[in-house]
């Protein structure tokens, strides 16, 4: 279901423009006695409108892969163009900006604000971005509506079950109308009913609005669900592959 | 300093002692029985560098104010003795003339051969080393080289032939000065009158003595000491001479008018054998019928240095007792918040095997790690505070001319006694917080899942009805006792007993504690103005205050804590004009309001010292106000008084005819004259509660007595009058024109148990403080000396403002009747002060120093009657802005609590931060959302102990007690408040940077991953 009218079909941007390209990217973290290379040159390019899932066991790099890609952490070596702009060359308040207005984040523990509503948390990156605070409000509840839960918009997250504040999260993610939605674990903590109901979500939302979905998964059947699937080990790339049917 | 609170220090030394073995060896027992435990506590004190540091100084908070306000009173008590011991030096005892057994006389000389009589009979006792016949008159000394002079300065004459036991006439380098060695025409003039005549050795100075002069020269300059002048409470201007020098000067042929006792031992030994002397000395008296009296010893002296002492520490402890509260809470507030942040380690401890108790032990163990340093730095910086406060002190009273040497001491026993007091209240704070913190649900506390909302059972219900009967108890023990502290304590207690059975019968609580707490706010208002329906007004003194102001921030905590997210509501309403702001600001204020207890608490701490320091504004405010206002003059704007040995002839206006500058009264209004009688000799009786027969009934009093002149322009306004009498008018016309009427001071209703020395002071029977009517009431006045009694009607009480406010030396305090009945009771006056009404009262300061200028040689001292209360009340302010001061040290405790709720939220809320900042939030929007959610606290503590403090202050204010006394109206210090507001909002915002600033700068990648 749309969060937004659907655009015309001749203004959907093509599948085989490139909306993310990382090159050799390196990252080490340092814990102070040890060195951690958690990635060792990983090249990736994902299309507009394209889902990929990234993939791999305990440790492998994925997550610091998607933090490197979405601009949540900086890289030690290689470059991260989101569409063409080197995010790693932006200040951190001009890497936040972009953030509010042109990705959305959807993690493993929903990281809602407990002391706000669903609503007021749907709004945080529209409010954020400086959109006015009731433009934002109607977003965020027709963003609700979209994930079903119009009715639970002045409930806290306290009130919700895991399945409805992932599908906030969700919402969240989407109401400024990214360009790419960052997912980091979204099915983990949930069980599989709700796990298939999320990732029928986040499918339809990439078919209706040609949103770019990066997913980090270990579970091999959302996976399944996406264009592709890069294998990483030990902070590389290994393979890749394309889901049976895609 | 010996007491506490009527417990002896020593005592109060044991047993802090003990206990705080008791806490040390709890911890060793400890630290042996279960070492992992132990260490465990301990390792965690390092991990979090700048929370162990504000923690550290939110537990020292407690130890300090402890710590300084015994060092006060060390130093006080220290200071002061110090200058007795000086100001005394071998004179041990004074003797004076009486007329009988407890009135002494300082007018009436010894005779000599009483003095022989003495000495005759004292002669070989071994604790004695001498006596000195000493005379003393009251002289206006001038330099007229340097056209300086002292009006009141002490002529002292000394018997040469006796000084051997008191070799206190020294120069400033300390080398015994030959009084002996002076020539008739040559005196040795002391310190504090050569820095008053800028004058020094070789000069020439002339004395008045019945408006005589009489030309002196000065042979050196001797240090202050009672036997040069300096006595009665300080360094007074005084000079000195042989006895027969000043008796053949003042015509006073064998006279003397004390007599110095030194005792064996020397200048502090010889105190221990005082009351072997006075025995003595009191036995020789009835032995040789002699009728002599101790008038004043050094040890009596040195026994109201030490209640100055302990007086100055009750002060201080008392004003400082919201403050050590709030530190308590704090306590509490950190380990819960520990206790919170180490929730799945300690299910995970437990899982593995440990007991409950070994949770308290490793709380305890953390507990007196923070305790055992901060109660030491604490009591460290209590002294020096202290130190700080007693130097500002002395500049204040050295501003005032009051002479008040200070010297910095601390005693051990103090020191170790605030110490151990620290250390003992935050052992059984963080014991209790301890067992509270280990009574969680494993399951829930490895996952770190939430605690469910309490289910009230049988403990509340336990709780509930235990609090009941004594609630009851109380409000009726209260009631019948006419005791407000117990009534109010009782309600209060019967209100929370409330709350928590109202929980068990599922009231919901938002209603419910809204309504007790709005309950206990309007009673409180009421009871303090005695407005309870049923209970009107019950006795109180301070302790009122206290309990008041706990009862009433806890009470409106909970108000504000169950139903501030109606504000909440209302921001998001009004979220249109904060733009990018209204994000944090929105979480700013959601995330205080979704931790009740914490908010709460913090909010409490804020409170509570802002809600004393504002009340002690408003209500100080007020009093200045009534002190300052112009109707306490009586429509006088010059007070001129006399000196007793240069009484002005002809009257002011006679004077200032032959006065050496003329003075033009063509702007006199009025003037008019008012006679006091002798002081000591002046007392009083109430037929009507006492037996008038019976002189031991007698007590002294101040009797005054005015002209007609006085009374015809007078306006002194009365807080109550007789029957009969429908204005003041009226009653000011009844006493000038029928002979023995009077007017009594408001000071008189409640004066009963002050003393002047071992004189009690006359109290009037039979009346309330906040009388406004009352039947006339007859008084015997009785000149102690003479016994000549005249009885008078009282048919007036003066109101506060006019009555000086307690100050025996204001212009009207006393008994007053007409100069008629002083004279027909006690002969000539002491001395007369006159009073000078113009016609343009802002040349009021003008014209005070021309007629002193114009009376020089007499004496006389005149100044404007504003500017002296103004002075005073300077004085007073000065005193109060310390104190006030000083119960603001508790804002620390605030300060820190908000300081710690703000580093713990940063460890809470990591992961939250983690997101805010992926989906856009910037540095600067998670530091203002930190730094305004702190101040949202703080501003919530500050408006409630305002607001309180206000809703209190006016209750009081417009009560019939605080009305009677003159006060019209309830004036807020609005500067002065905003200035309290915004240091605690200013302090709260310092605080908070750090905090903030870390939670801007936590790395994205790393929080979200945090758990």
């Amino acid at each position: 279901m749309a969060t937004t009218a659907p655009r015309p079909a001749s203004l959907r941007p093509p599948l085989d423009e490139l909306v993310i390209e990382a090159s050799q990217i390196v990252k080490t973290y340092d814990t102070g006695r040890v060195q951690v290379r958690a990635l060792r040159g990983v090249s990736l390019s994902v299309h507009r409108g394209e889902m990929v899932a990234i993939m791999g066991p305990s440790g492998c790099g994925k997550t610091t892969l998607l933090n490197c890609l979405s601009g949540l952490d900086v890289v030690d070596e290689g470059t991260v163009l989101i569409e063409g702009v080197d995010i790693n060359r932006l200040s951190d308040n001009a890497r936040s900006e972009y953030r509010a207005k042109r990705m959305g984040f959807v993690f493993q523990f929903y990281n809602l604000l407990p002391v706000l509503s669903a609503v007021e948390n749907v709004e945080l990156p529209l409010l954020v971005s400086g959109v006015p605070a009731k433009d934002a409000r109607r977003r965020s509840l027709a963003a609700l509506e979209g994930v079903h839960l119009t009715e639970w918009a002045s409930h806290r997250p306290g009130e919700l079950s895991g399945g409805q504040r992932q599908r906030v999260t969700i919402a969240r993610s989407l109401v400024n109308d990214p360009a790419i939605v960052w997912a980091d674990e979204p099915t983990g903590d949930l069980d599989s009913t709700n796990a298939q109901e999320i990732m029928d979500l986040m499918c339809e939302l990439n078919e209706t609005n040609r949103q770019t979905f990066v997913i980090v998964s270990h579970d091999r059947g959302v996976a399944a669900r996406t264009h592709r699937i890069v294998q990483m080990v030990d902070g590389l790339i290994v393979d890749e592959e394309r889901p049976e049917g895609r | 300093m010996d007491s506490l609170f009527g417990l002896p220090m020593n005592a109060l030394l044991i047993a802090m002692v003990a206990l705080l073995a008791f806490s040390l060896s709890t911890i060793a027992y400890i630290a042996l029985r279960n070492r992992i435990m132990f260490l465990i506590g301990l390792r965690n004190i390092p991990r979090r560098v700048a929370q162990t540091v504000l923690i550290i100084v939110g537990l020292m908070l407690s130890t300090l104010i402890v710590s300084a306000a015994f060092t006060t009173g060390d130093t006080v008590d220290h200071s002061i003795t110090k200058d007795i011991y000086r100001l005394y030096g071998h004179v041990d005892e004074i003797v004076e003339f009486k007329s009988r057994e407890d009135a002494p006389s300082a007018d009436i000389g010894i005779p000599a051969d009483d003095f022989a009589s003495l000495e005759q009979a004292l002669r070989g006792d071994p604790n004695i080393d001498g006596l000195l016949p000493v005379i003393v008159e009251e002289v206006p000394v001038i330099e007229p080289t340097q056209r300086q002079s002292a009006p009141n300065a002490r002529f002292v004459g000394l018997d040469e032939t006796r000084l051997g036991a008191f070799p206190d006439v020294v120069d400033l380098n300390g080398n015994l000065l030959d009084v002996a060695a002076l020539a008739e025409d040559e005196v040795y003039i002391n310190e504090s009158l050569a820095d008053e005549l800028d004058t020094t050795a070789g000069a020439e100075i002339k004395v008045y003595y019945e408006n005589e002069p009489i030309v002196l020269r000065v042979a050196a300059v001797a240090e202050g000491r009672a036997i040069t002048g300096s006595f009665g409470g300080g360094e007074t201007e005084g000079l000195v001479t042989r006895l027969s020098t000043i008796q053949r000067l003042f015509n006073k042929p064998d006279e003397i008018q004390f007599i110095a006792v030194s005792n064996t031992g020397g200048l502090r030994d010889g105190i221990e054998v005082t009351d072997a002397v006075e025995a003595r000395l009191e036995a020789a008296f009835v032995a040789n019928n002699l009728q002599l009296n101790i008038a004043d010893s050094k040890r009596d002296n040195l026994d109201l240095a030490e209640l100055a002492g302990n007086g100055m520490m009750t002060f201080f402890l008392i004003f400082g007792t919201f403050s050590i509260a709030a530190g308590i809470l704090l306590v509490v507030m950190i380990f819960v918040m520990l206790a919170a942040e180490r929730k799945s380690e300690l299910g995970m401890a437990r899982a593995l095997g440990t007991k409950r108790w070994h949770l308290v032990e490793m709380f305890v163990s953390e507990g007196m790690g923070y305790n055992v340093v901060s109660a030491l730095v604490g009591a460290t910086l209590g002294v020096l505070v202290a130190f700080g406060f007693t130097l500002i002190l002395a500049a204040v009273f050295a501003g005032a001319d009051f002479e008040f040497t200070v010297e910095p001491a601390v005693s051990p026993r103090s020191f170790i006694i605030a110490y151990s007091l620290g250390v003992v209240l935050t052992f059984i704070t963080v014991t209790f917080s301890s067992w509270q913190a280990s009574r969680l649900n494993i399951v829930r506390a490895i996952r770190d899942l939430p605690e469910p909302p309490a289910k009230p059972g049988w403990r509340s219900l336990a709780v509930g009805l235990a609090l009941a009967p004594p609630a009851a108890l109380l409000m009726w023990w209260g009631y019948a006792s006419d005791v407000a502290f117990f009534f109010g304590l009782g309600f209060s207690l019967a209100c929370l007993a409330a709350a928590i059975l109202s929980r068990l019968v599922r009231l919901p609580a938002r209603p419910t504690f809204s309504a007790i707490g709005l309950a206990l706010l309007i009673f409180w208002a009421l009871f303090a103005g005695g407005r309870v329906p049923g209970v009107g007004e019950l006795t109180g003194g301070p302790e009122m205050f206290i309990l008041s102001g706990i009862v009433m921030v806890a009470s409106a905590s909970y108000v504000l804590v169950y139903n501030a997210d109606i504000m909440l509501a209302g921001l998001s309403f009004a979220g249109q004009g904060f733009g990018r702001v209204l994000p944090a600001l929105r979480m700013a204020i959601a995330y205080p309001l979704a931790s009740k207890f914490r908010t709460g608490m913090t909010l409490a701490m804020i409170a509570i010292v802002v809600f004393a320091l504002t009340m002690m504004s408003v209500m100080n405010s007020n009093f200045d106000r009534l002190f300052l206002s112009e109707k306490n003059f009586g429509g006088w704007d010059v007070e001129v008084r006399e000196n007793a040995s240069n009484p002005l002839e002809g009257g002011l206006a006679g004077a200032l005819e032959q006065g050496e500058t003329p003075v033009d009264t063509s702007e006199f209004a009025a003037t008019g004259s008012i006679a006091v009688a002798p002081p000591f000799r002046a007392e009083l009786c109430q037929p009507n509660v006492s037996n008038c027969d019976d002189l031991e009934e007698f007590e002294v009093y101040i009797l005054k007595g005015a002209d007609e002149a006085f009374f015809r322009h007078a306006t002194i306004p009365l807080q109550a009058r007789a029957t009969g009498y429908e204005t003041d008018a009226a009653v000011w016309g009844a006493v000038a024109g029928e002979p023995s009427k009077a007017v009594i001071d408001v000071n008189a209703l409640g004066s009963d148990f002050l003393s002047f020395g071992d004189f009690g002071v006359f109290g009037l029977q039979g009346l309330d403080a906040d009388v406004r009517s009352f039947d006339p009431i007859d008084l015997v006045v009785r000149d102690a000396a003479s016994g000549a009694e005249e009885t008078v009607e009282v048919i007036g009480i003066m109101e506060l403002g006019a009555s000086g406010g307690g100050d025996p030396g204001s212009s009207f305090f006393g008994l007053m009747s007409t100069s008629g009945l002083v004279e027909r009771v006690f002969g000539e006056p002491d001395f007369t002060n006159h009073y000078v009404a113009l016609d343009d009262s802002s040349r009021a300061e003008v014209v005070a120093r021309e007629i002193e200028s114009a009376l020089l040689t007499t004496g006389v001292q005149a100044s404007s009657m504003r500017k002296d209360r103004e002075e005073e009340s300077a004085l007073f302010n000065s005193f109060f802005y310390l104190m006030q001061s000083f119960a603001g040290l508790g804002l620390v405790v605030g300060v820190a609590a908000v300081g710690v709720v703000a580093f713990r939220s940063v460890v809470e809320r990591r992961q939250q931060i983690g997101m805010l900042r992926a989906i856009g939030f910037t540095r600067g929007a998670v530091a203002l959302s930190f730094a305004i959610e702190s101040t949202f606290i703080a501003l919530l503590g500050v408006l409630s102990g305002v607001g309180l403090a206000i809703l209190l202050a006016t209750s009081l204010l417009t009560s019939e007690e605080f009305s009677a006394t003159g006060i019209q109206g309830v004036y807020i210090p609005w500067l002065q408040i905003i200035a309290i507001a915004a240091f605690a909002l200013g302090a709260t915002l310092l605080m908070t940077l750090i905090p903030a600033r870390q939670a801007a700068s936590v790395p994205i990648a790393e929080a979200l991953r945090y758990e």
